[in-house]
């Protein structure tokens, strides 16, 4: 792992080794997100689909606190209208979501960033959890329909994958680990 | 700052609650167009058109997975197959002479009655590539489209009866509308005694049901229901649903009943597009 300097179990001011290596990049940035509309994109069983995760908006809430210039309200528009195609929902329903999601990212990032990944994860669940509802609540209105409300499931399999997913993207950044070894 | 090598030492932009504004503005206004007027069916055509060679790559490892693991049938399970299949092209062959009679029996009786000839509707075999996983709708994709003269409005079929229609041409594929879809309907006649009714999807793939029914209708558990034709959508004479329960009124002054959809909805790739015919007078 990274050499670490200090002798205490505190967190060091500034970045340490690797991460001062490898910032997160506008490359890895597109990339992990292109990744994760793929990942949506995939032939998912049907009956599966109301478990199905919003890997975009995790990879995009991700790169909200981590890199908020490289990933703002103008990504997510994009990615929620393409989601939007995808899934052939209302045009804006889940960019609207996406840029609340985000919105709310941005304007937290500072506190959220000093969080390890277990404890962020208290603090996203109501990103992840809301933006279902938003969507559900958003389509009702405006398609004057009735929601499936099984899909808000969906969020909870988000919340319950956040951890791998910031543990995973954190090792691509060469983070450091911030519960790491005590002295 | 962390991790902003591009970060302008003074920031010279809107603030983000202004930023957000702006965006949740844009999208309401999409929402809006898109909800009451059709208006961005260009751009929706345009971003499916792009997405859609990007989803079959992503499927293919799926496919080739079907494929490796179809190689691998044993020989005992060809055979029977095979066996089953002839049997039911021998009984297929003596139902068609059957039609084939009846046909032209109807045909002759409709002349003497001077009654117009009944409509053929062209077949479209498609493939269903992808279902859209939404909270709100039942629908699926499929691969003709507009290049291949598929238009909106046209009924989808499959070997055991309706599926849906389709809502939406865009150039390579086009969106199938199930019947189990919340806002769907399909107007029907009971097979035992001509009763018309109207069939709605409940949002459940096994489940369709009749709204407003008359509370003395004559209808019972069992009972087949196919297109009536009425409506000029679907051809006459199709296979749509079976009552499974009916359910007297309550709370409301009608009664209600419960069907099982007869064409297998959510279940097989393959589907029929019936291009209608135009009907002569």
């Amino acid at each position: 792992m990274m050499p670490r300097s200090s002798a205490t179990n505190a967190r060091p001011l500034l970045p340490q080794g690797a991460e001062l290596a490898t910032p997160p990049s506008r490359l890895k940035v597109m990339a992990s997100l292109f990744a994760a509309l793929c990942l949506t994109l995939l032939p998912w069983a049907d009956e599966l689909r109301w478990l199905l995760p919003d890997f975009t908006l995790m990879v995009l809430l991700y790169w909200c606190i981590h890199a908020p210039r490289l990933a703002g309200l103008g990504i997510a528009f994009m990615l929620g209208i393409v989601t939007d195609v995808s899934q052939g929902l209302l045009l804006g329903l889940d960019a609207l979501a996406y840029c609340a999601a985000a919105f709310v990212a941005l304007s937290v990032h500072k506190r959220l960033e000093g969080f390890d990944p277990p404890r962020q994860t208290m603090q996203i669940a109501p990103l992840l959890l809301g933006k279902e509802a938003l969507v559900l609540t958003l389509g009702m209105v405006f398609g004057r329909t009735v929601a499936d409300w099984r899909y808000m499931a969906a969020g909870l399999v988000a919340v319950s994958l956040w951890l791998p997913l910031a543990m995973l993207l954190d090792h691509l950044t060469g983070r450091p680990a911030l519960d790491a070894e005590p002295a | 700052m962390l991790h902003t090598p591009q970060a302008p030492l003074f920031v010279r932009e809107m603030g983000l609650p202004t930023r957000f504004s702006l965006y949740v503005l844009a999208c309401l206004a999409l929402l809006a167009m898109d909800a009451r007027y059709s208006a961005l069916a260009w751009l929706r055509g345009g971003l499916n058109t792009a997405l859609y060679p990007m989803q079959q790559i992503l499927a293919m490892p799926w496919e080739w997975s079907q494929e490796v693991s179809g190689f691998f049938v044993a020989h005992g399970e060809l055979k029977r197959d095979n066996e089953r299949l002839r049997a039911e092209r021998d009984r297929m062959r003596i139902a068609q002479q059957d039609r084939a009679t009846l046909l032209s029996e109807n045909n002759t009786l409709r002349q003497l009655l001077a009654l117009p000839a009944r409509a053929d509707s062209v077949p479209h075999v498609a493939e269903i590539v992808q279902t859209l996983p939404s909270p709100f709708s039942r629908k699926v994709i499929i691969n003709r489209g507009l290049l291949q003269g598929l238009q909106a409005g046209w009924p989808v079929v499959d070997a055991t009866g309706l599926v849906g229609q389709v809502t939406r041409s865009d150039p390579l594929t086009s969106e199938v509308t199930l019947l189990t879809d919340n806002d769907q309907g399909a107007p029907v006649q009971s097979l035992r005694n001509g009763l018309r009714l109207i069939v709605s999807g409940t949002g459940s793939d096994r489940l369709l049901e009749v709204r407003f029914l008359d509370m003395h209708a004559d209808i019972h558990e069992g009972d087949l229901l196919y297109t009536s034709g009425i409506d000029g959508t679907y051809p006459a004479g199709i296979p749509v649903a079976q009552v499974v329960r009916t359910e007297p009124p309550r709370n409301t002054p009608f009664a209600r009943a419960y069907c099982r959809p007869l064409g297998g909805v959510g279940r097989y790739r393959h589907v029929v597009v019936l291009k209608p015919a135009t009907r002569r007078p």
